[in-house]
C-alpha cells in the first residue's frame, strides 16, 4: 500500500501518524495485502453468513426501567454540569 | 496452594510473572467457594477494566460482565484482570499497553496470546481457573504455550454481555485451567441464555454428559509447516490416542489455507468499526485539548493512545471496508468462512472431532518475537484461526513436551454446540497424561 493511501486511510480512521509511521505501515499492509489475494483462489460458496450460527431477533419486553443510576454512569467522566463535556463541534 | 496462601502470596507472584493488570486487595478469601481471574477486556465493577490498552486507563466499569457475575454468584472471588494483547490483537500478548506476561516455564519466552495473562496465572496458581475471551485462537494458543487447558466454546454459547468487542462475531468467552475437568465445571456456570446478548438467545441445552470420543480426523493440512520438535511430540501424542482406542484418520481440508487471510479481513473489519468509540469521552484518558474541532479532538487521542498493533489494525480493517477493495475481500472472506464451516461438517458427520497441533511452534524467545514482521505473527495463527471463523467448539490439551521442557499442545474442533465431547476426550486424556508443573518459585 503505498504511503498516499495509508495516509488517507489514516484520516479516515482519525488517526495521525508520523513519517516513521507512514513508512513502516505502508510496507507492512502492502505485505499483508498481497499475502491476502490468496482469497482470490478460494473455492466459492453462495453463502455469506455475517455469523457463524444462524441468530434469531430476539428482542426484550418493553418495560422501562431504571438499569443505572445515572450518577454512577457520569461518575468518571469529564462533565460538566451532569453533561458529557466534548470537544467543539464547529 | 489454598486460597488464602494464594492471596497473601499474589503480589509477589505477579511481581515475578506479570500476569494481572490489576489484582485484588484482600487478603482472605472470606466466604468465597472458588478464587478465579478474568481476562481484562471483560468488564469488573471493583477492578478497571483497560482491555490492554492504555486509551481505556482509568475505566472503571459499573456492571460486570455476564460471565463474571454469574461466577460471582455461584461463589467465586474475582482476584485479577489479566494482562493481554490492546484488545486482543496479537499471537504472544506483547501487544499491550501495560504489562507483558512471562511464561512460566521460562521467563524469557512468552505466554501466547491474547489472553496470555490468563494462561499464566491458570498455569503458576494451583486450583485456579481464568476466563479468556477467543477471537482468532486466543484461548488455546497461549493454553498450548503454558501448558494447561483451555476451551472456547461454540459461539453463542457464554454471553458476551459486558466483553469489550473486537470482532463480534467471532468473539467467544471461555475457560483455561490445569485440570481439564474445569472446564466443564465451571463452563457450566458461565454457558447460557442471556436476553442481553442475543446471538446467546438460540443456543440449545448445554450437554455435559460423558460421550467417549470413537474416531478423530486430522487434516493433512493441519500438520505442515510444524516445528520438528511439535512434529515429533504430535505424533507421539497420536500414537496414545490410538492406544486410548480412538480411531484416527488423515483427511484433506483445502479450505484451511484460506482461513487465515479471511479472519484478518473479517476481525480487521469489525475491530475498525468497534474501536471508533473510542475517542477521549465517557471513558478512559478525557485529557485531550477541548479547544480542538471535534475531528481533530478524537485524533489527537487516538493517535497518542492506540499501539502500535491497535494502529495497523485499524488501518488494514478501514481499508478492507472501503469500496473496490471491500467489494472483493470482504465478500469474499464471508464465502470462505462458510466453505470451512461446511468442510468441518461434513468431515464431522464421520468422526467425533478434527484434531491438529494447537501451534506450530513452542512459546518463542522475546527477543525472537521482536524480529517477527506483522505478517510473519498473523501466519502463526493458522491452525487456531479456522475453528474460530467457524465459531465451533475447540479444545486445546498439553500433549507433551519439546527438548527445552516447553509444553506442546493439541487441539480438538467438534460440531456447534457438542462441548460435551470435547469435555469427555480431555478427560480422558488427562487420566493418562503426565502434566508437568512450571517450577514456582517466589
Amino acid at each position: 500500500m503505498d504511503v498516499k493511501t495509508v495516509q488517507d486511510v489514516a484520516k479516515f480512521a482519525h488517526l495521525a501518524l508520523t513519517e516513521e509511521e507512514l513508512e513502516r505501515y505502508s510496507k507492512d499492509l502492502g505485505d499483508i495485502l498481497s499475502y491476502f489475494e490468496l482469497l482470490n483462489e478460494a473455492p466459492e460458496c453462495s453463502e455469506r453468513g455475517v455469523n457463524p450460527i444462524k441468530v434469531e431477533d430476539i428482542t426484550r419486553e418493553d418495560v422501562p426501567k431504571v438499569e443505572y443510576d445515572a450518577d454512577e454512569l457520569l461518575r468518571d467522566m469529564d462533565t460538566y454540569e451532569r453533561y458529557v463535556r466534548g470537544p467543539r463541534l464547529s | 496452594m489454598s486460597m488464602d496462601t494464594t492471596l497473601a502470596d499474589l503480589k509477589k507472584i505477579n511481581a515475578k510473572y506479570q500476569m494481572f493488570h490489576a489484582m485484588t486487595d484482600d487478603t482472605v478469601p472470606g466466604d468465597a467457594k472458588f478464587l478465579f481471574s478474568a481476562k481484562d477486556n471483560l468488564t469488573s465493577k471493583d477492578m478497571e477494566t483497560c482491555a490492554g490498552s492504555r486509551i481505556l486507563e482509568g475505566y472503571h466499569p459499573v456492571f460486570d460482565a455476564t460471565c463474571i457475575e454469574k461466577l460471582r454468584n455461584a461463589g467465586g472471588k474475582l482476584i485479577g484482570k489479566t494482562n493481554m494483547d490492546e484488545f486482543g490483537f496479537g499471537t504472544f500478548s506483547t501487544n499491550s499497553g501495560f504489562e507483558i506476561p512471562r511464561n512460566p516455564y521460562d521467563l524469557g519466552r512468552a505466554c501466547g496470546g491474547s489472553s496470555g495473562g490468563s494462561a499464566c496465572a491458570a498455569s503458576v496458581i494451583e486450583d485456579h481457573m481464568s476466563l479468556g475471551v477467543s477471537t482468532g485462537g486466543s484461548i488455546c494458543c497461549p493454553a498450548s504455550f503454558c501448558g494447561v487447558y483451555g476451551i472456547a466454546p461454540t459461539y453463542g454459547r457464554v454471553s458476551r454481555q459486558g466483553l469489550i468487542d473486537y470482532g463480534n462475531s467471532l468473539d467467544k468467552i471461555g475457560v483455561i485451567s490445569q485440570k481439564a475437568t474445569d472446564l466443564k465445571k465451571f463452563m457450566e456456570i458461565i454457558a447460557g441464555k442471556d436476553e442481553k446478548d442475543p446471538t446467546s438467545m438460540v443456543q440449545p441445552e448445554f450437554k455435559t454428559a460423558y460421550r467417549k470420543m470413537g474416531s478423530v480426523a486430522i487434516p493433512k493440512e493441519g500438520i505442515e509447516g510444524l516445528s520438528k520438535e511439535v512434529d515429533r511430540v504430535f505424533k507421539a501424542a497420536v500414537e496414545t490416542l490410538k492406544s486410548m482406542g480412538v480411531d484416527v484418520e488423515y483427511v484433506d481440508m483445502h479450505s484451511l489455507k484460506y482461513a487465515m487471510p479471511a479472519y484478518y479481513v473479517l476481525a480487521t473489519s469489525e475491530a475498525s468499526t468497534n474501536l471508533a468509540r473510542y475517542v477521549g469521552m465517557r471513558y478512559g484518558h478525557q485529557e485531550g485539548d477541548h479547544s480542538l474541532k471535534f475531528d481533530d479532538y478524537f485524533t489527537e487521542v487516538r493517535s497518542k493512545y492506540f499501539g502500535d498493533e491497535a494502529k495497523r489494525r485499524i488501518l488494514l480493517g478501514t481499508y478492507a471496508r472501503m469500496a473496490g477493495f471491500g467489494g472483493r475481500h470482504y465478500a469474499k472472506a464471508r464465502e470462505v468462512r462458510q466453505v470451512v464451516i461446511n468442510d468441518y461438517k461434513h468431515i464431522l458427520e464421520n468422526h467425533d472431532a478434527v484434531l491438529a497441533p494447537t501451534m506450530p511452534f513452542t512459546a518463542p524467545k522475546f527477543d525472537d518475537i521482536s524480529k517477527m514482521s506483522a505478517l510473519e505473527s498473523y501466519k502463526a495463527d493458522y491452525l487456531t484461526v479456522p475453528a474460530n471463523i467457524a465459531g465451533t467448539p475447540h479444545l486445546s490439551v498439553p500433549c507433551g513436551y519439546d527438548c527445552d521442557g516447553m509444553p506442546v499442545g493439541m487441539q480438538f474442533v467438534a460440531d456447534h454446540w457438542n462441548e460435551d465431547v470435547l469435555f469427555s476426550i480431555a478427560e480422558d486424556w488427562e487420566k493418562q497424561f503426565d502434566l508437568k508443573r512450571p517450577e514456582v518459585s517466589i
